[in-house]
């Protein structure tokens, strides 16, 4: 189980002003910057859980999965996973744990993956026979049995992916981190490696934080997700319940002379908001309709839950 | 400890992925490098009208200088860069992740690399004495068997004061141009540029103190049958003082400024 209390973390960073003039007055002084990734943020998964990490960029679902993973140490609050400060990096915990990184190789580049593989194998001390049982089940279920033996540089995006999930499975972790997993991938490659996700949960049941950009990713996998704005959850519910929550709402597309454009309107203001509309505008097209998934949570995380 | 014996094995797969690189490096450095020095220090014979310089004849300066090229590269192991620069680009993350201790798996990726410039300086030490006619006569061998020893425990050495430079990264991004000074006071003062028979006998004195001479030059003289006993033992004492000097230095940097690592480029 993963328990998060009143986690917060700041970042220093210096700033310059741009220019030559700026980079020549940053050799002699430069000004400090913090800024807070994480504010007292509070977070319980059971085992067996799949939640989606969503945000903007720069909301902090990086920095939460860097701090519970234990890449970085939080300034303030506590974090435990399966029992453990991440942080601590006890290898007990590091052998039950994986990170994956949609933009970022853990497999050697110049190496054959079976190469990376092996190694793998010798670092998290995984016996023979689970080895080779799990080399086979994860390169069928993923379709990268031919590419065991190229060198992981030579493979295309989506194998190098397929390759990173195998690499970081192979030792039938109970936590996962998924950072963004599907970017870059095309539409067939994102769909195998969500369905392989999707079949991985069910099957080993580990508990898996999913942060990614793709709302279809999240549709497809996550039954519960934390909306997360400017270092802060704003949301940790349900997805049908955001929908019901928010159900009261209608989205109008509205197409005029001079442009188009789409606003929500609360349902009970609906009349009004229209006849507002065809007086004020020369209407060409009006669309109204439930807003989608998509819209609800890009306004959540634009306004936040209360502001909407 | 068996993945010691893997992470090893996946460095030298990684040496040897590149055909043309592993052949440049094998012969093409070495023969250019020797073809300069042996060009140089004959005008400089010449022009000095002697036959020994220093205690070095010409074939004794050629091996020198052979040598050197290869001791460089024994010692520095991995490029300049190969902690700082994982930091910068937040590919250290792996090491924070795998169960592993990273100064241990980065030992061991530093010291594979030793090894295989060791082999490389084995084959043309070799090469080079069965040409001129020397052979390869066991005093020869064990010369140059206590040489590669030097040289690992040097290896040994640089690598923990690389690594304590290199963490400097925690808190400058940049410290490629700090390492290529350090790397170029090793190599002047360890007498990769000259030999430190050169050197004023004022300047040997002082250097004695410092770790540079026991880097290079002492594994150079004793490859060459030039150390004597008291040289070879003191010189692996210092070397053992400074390791332990750096190795402490090391973990200190990490301690104080892995709170500092923030991952990036994830």
């Amino acid at each position: 189980m993963i328990k998060v209390t009143n986690l917060s973390k700041t970042f220093i960073s210096h700033t310059k002003e741009p220019g030559l003039k700026g980079s020549l007055k940053a050799l002699i002084k430069r000004e400090k910057k913090s800024k807070l990734a994480l504010k007292s943020v509070d977070l319980e998964i059971q085992q067996g859980e799949i939640i989606g990490l969503i945000g903007a960029n720069g909301a902090g679902k990086t920095t939460l999965v860097k701090i519970l993973s234990g890449i970085v140490h939080p300034t303030s609050g506590e974090a435990t996973v399966l029992g453990f400060k991440p942080w601590e990096r006890h290898n007990e915990y590091r052998r039950q744990m994986s990170l994956i990184m949609g933009q970022k190789a853990q497999v050697w580049w110049d190496l054959p993956a079976m190469d990376s593989f092996i190694l793998l194998k010798e670092i998290y001390q995984i016996p023979e026979k689970i080895f080779t049982d799990n080399v086979e089940f994860l390169a069928e279920t993923l379709m990268v049995k031919n590419h065991l033996t190229t060198q992981v540089r030579k493979l295309s995006l989506g194998e190098r992916m397929k390759i990173e999930l195998m690499a970081a499975l192979l030792h039938r972790p109970k936590v996962i981190f998924l950072d963004e997993p599907t970017i870059g991938l095309d539409l067939s490659a994102q769909r195998a490696v969500r369905e392989f996700i999707k079949s991985y949960q069910k099957e080993f049941k580990p508990i898996t934080i999913l942060t990614s950009h793709y709302m279809e990713d999240i549709k497809e996998l996550c039954p519960r997700i934390v909306i997360m704005k400017e270092g802060e959850f704003v949301y940790d519910g349900t997805l049908s319940q955001i929908q019901r929550l928010l159900g009261e709402e209608k989205s109008l597309s509205v197409t005029t002379k001079e442009k188009k454009f789409t606003i929500s309107v609360p349902r009970s203001e609906l009349s009004k908001k229209t006849a507002e509309l065809f007086s004020t505008n020369e209407v060409l097209d009006l669309n109204i309709q439930d807003p989608s998934i998509e819209d609800i949570i890009e306004s959540i995380m634009r306004n936040g839950m209360t502001n909407r | 400890m068996n993945w010691w014996r893997f992470v090893v094995a996946n460095e030298f797969r990684k040496i040897l992925a590149f055909r043309s690189d592993f052949w440049v490096t094998f012969i093409g450095q070495t023969v250019v490098m020797v073809l300069i020095a042996r060009a140089l220090w004959q005008s400089i014979f010449e022009a000095n009208g002697t036959e020994v310089m220093e205690g070095f004849t010409l074939p004794m300066m050629t091996l020198y200088y052979i040598i050197v090229p290869l001791a460089n590269k024994i010692m520095t192991g991995e490029n300049v860069g190969f902690l700082s620069r994982e930091i910068y680009d937040g590919s250290f993350n792996r090491y924070l992740i795998y169960p592993i201790s990273f100064f241990q798996y980065k030992i061991l990726t530093y010291l594979t690399h030793s090894v295989f410039f060791s082999v490389q300086l084995i084959l043309i030490f070799c090469v080079f004495n069965l040409i001129v006619g020397h052979g390869l006569s066991v005093e020869l061998l064990i010369n140059l068997f206590f040489g590669i020893f030097i040289f690992l425990c040097a290896a040994c050495v640089y690598c923990m004061l690389a690594m304590s430079v290199e963490l400097i990264s925690l808190w400058a991004d940049n410290v490629w141009s700090l390492m290529v000074m350090i790397r170029f006071f090793v190599f002047f003062f360890g007498g990769s540029y000259l030999p430190l028979d050169f050197f004023p006998s004022w300047a040997n004195a002082l250097l004695k103190f410092t770790p540079f001479p026991h880097l290079i030059s002492l594994p150079i003289r004793t490859t060459m049958g030039l150390a004597t006993t008291t040289e070879i033992v003191t010189g692996l004492g210092s070397l053992f003082v400074w390791g332990i000097i750096f190795t402490m230095t090391a973990k200190k940097m990490w301690a104080a400024g892995e709170h500092r690592y923030n991952g990036v480029g994830i």
